[in-house]
């Protein structure tokens, strides 16, 4: 579904990518990780065709996205962080941008709404923050579009929108569709987002199912700071050592996303040898 | 209708692109006629009422004829350079550019609009205006202004005029990422200024022996008076080349201006 080689992509003072590979398949819910300035939303942006590789192909359902054609429009649905809504009320708004969306479910629409407890007679531009961000969440699952680019999709939420936020997507994601999440706040992603997508300088260094992390890597708490050559990643916690090492003894363990994200960030070397070099990339 | 233009152009989606546009801007235009609208009536009460204190109990022919040339231009040059703000705003950009239409159909749908829309729905909205304005100074003072009469020959020509000359303004309001209308009016000033000094220039290279220090004294140039004399007849190659400058102004400046402008929406990034 989506399909980029050797993109190139950078901004006046800062090249982002160089030869970016990343190949995305439907039926997923991906995790984009890593750290600020890494280039999450401009990737978002660009698969979306907001922004225009400099050099390689960036394909998306068959579509070069720079040349932003309706057919592609019509199946992509982007909630960035940059909130725009028009001052208008959420039916009116449905009214103005459901017909563009050929797929649009109005009964799905309107059970988000009543999910986010929306008001739907106040107008958008009067919503909190927040509400505006459950608002747009509610149409982008309602227009049913194959691909949904989420931009830091917790921030502004309170809590119990966060759950309520988890709950929806993973009961509207349908089998055709690919989500892509780009998040810092990987808490609030857990159990959510699988598989895990790392960019890091431009690259993407780590891009692998949970369950393939978890075969791979063990996770163990300690009491005292270990020593030994295996340790791939340990970090003080409260209550002694979280440590990582590779998972040698096929023994089960659970690989929670904060972990993973700074295994892979601090040990990259380390970890493409444990996932035998296919960590970075995966398909591409 | 071809394959590729089918993709590129639905008529449907055109039309829901058009509804979009004008109800998200419906606010901003019920506020600028409403204060049109205030402007005519209050600047004609005040053109009577000053004839009447003159003693002069009769209104201007052209008065409402003068203050549409104001309206459609001005305002619509304004109106004009705004219809692209949303596509250069980091959140509104967002919003409008990944919205499932074509950069064909969402320029097409900003100029239909900007140009025709404007125009004709500044002529109806105006005639009512003024209808209203020359009823009320009737009311008052017995007389009035004459009434705008939007089928009026000078009227038509003006408003074909502005369909040519907005284009300008429509490609400003793509091109400049803010402030358009302010950089596409300086932009057209430097652009005549440059032109003049071309001119200027030419003329002293083609002419110089007729120059006293920066005078040009053309009656000294062979053939010049008759080729005036011509002019003056609506004969002569001078009437012609300005035929000719006028057709190409008419025929030419908007589809360039189109063209560049839907070239450039298709490469705005944000």
């Amino acid at each position: 579904m989506i399909e980029i080689k050797g993109m190139a992509f950078g901004y006046k003072r800062q090249k982002l990518f160089d030869g970016l590979d990343l190949m995305l398949e439907p039926g997923n819910i991906y995790g984009l990780l890593g750290k600020n300035g890494a280039g999450k939303t401009t990737l978002l942006k660009l698969i979306c065709g907001l922004r225009f590789p400099q050099a390689g192909e960036c394909r998306v359902l068959g579509y070069l996205p720079q040349n932003r054609p309706a057919g592609l429009l019509e199946d992509i649905c982007l909630i960035s962080e940059d909130l725009h809504v028009p001052p208008v009320t959420p039916a009116f708004f449905e009214r103005l941008y459901a017909p563009f969306y050929p797929r649009f479910d109005h009964g799905v629409f309107v059970e988000h709404l009543r999910e986010f407890e929306l008001d739907g007679s106040k107008k958008l531009t009067e919503f909190s923050y927040g509400q505006k961000k459950k608002f747009l969440l509610a149409f982008g699952l309602a227009a049913r579009t194959r691909l949904l680019l989420l931009d830091e999709p917790t921030n502004g939420l309170d809590i119990p929108s966060k759950s309520q936020f988890r709950k929806a997507l993973a009961r509207s994601t349908t089998g055709d569709q690919l989500v892509l999440i780009s998040t810092h706040q990987v808490r609030d992603m857990e159990n959510l987002i699988d598989p895990i997508i790392i960019l890091d300088e431009g690259k993407v260094i780590f891009q692998e199912s949970l369950e393939e992390a978890a075969r791979r890597l063990s996770v163990t708490m300690e009491h005292e700071q270990p020593t030994d050559g295996g340790v791939i990643f340990s970090d003080k916690t409260l209550g002694g050592y979280v440590v990582v090492r590779e998972n040698t003894a096929g023994a089960e363990s659970y690989v929670d996303l904060e972990t993973l994200f700074n295994t892979v960030i601090t040990s990259r070397d380390r970890v493409r040898a444990v996932f035998g070099g296919s960590a970075a990339g995966k398909g591409a | 209708m071809a394959p590729a233009l089918n993709k590129a152009f639905k008529p449907r989606r055109f039309a829901q692109l058009l509804l979009r546009d004008l109800a998200g801007g419906y606010r901003s235009m019920l506020v600028a006629m409403a204060a049109v609208a205030g402007t005519v009536m209050l600047v004609s009460f005040l053109t009577v009422f000053g004839q009447q204190l003159a003693g002069r109990h009769a209104g201007s022919g052209n008065f409402h004829f003068n203050l549409y040339g104001n309206v459609l231009f001005l305002g619509g040059f304004v109106v004009t350079s705004l219809a692209f703000r949303e596509a250069r705003q980091n959140g509104m950009g967002i919003l409008y550019l990944t919205l499932p239409a074509s950069s064909l159909e969402k320029f097409a749908s900003k100029l239909l609009t900007t140009s025709v829309g404007y125009a004709l729905g500044s002529v109806v909205f105006y005639t009512a205006a003024a209808a209203a304005s020359e009823g009320i100074n009737r009311l008052v003072f017995g007389f009035g202004n004459a009434f705008f009469n939007p089928f009026d020959t000078g009227v038509l020509e003006a408003l074909g005029y502005y369909c040519v000359a907005q284009s300008v303004f429509l490609l400003g309001s793509v091109w400049w990422r803010k402030l358009a209308f302010l950089k596409t009016a300086l932009t057209l000033q430097a652009v005549l200024v440059g032109v003049a000094l071309v001119g200027g220039f030419t003329m002293r290279i083609a002419f110089g022996r007729y120059f006293t220090a920066w005078q040009l004294d053309l009656g000294d140039v062979p053939g010049w008076n008759e080729l005036m004399r011509q002019t003056s007849l609506g004969l002569g190659p001078l009437v012609e080349i300005g035929r000719v400058l006028k057709i190409v102004f008419l025929a030419g400046t908007a589809p360039v201006c189109w063209l560049i402008g839907w070239l450039r929406l298709r490469d705005i990034e944000v």
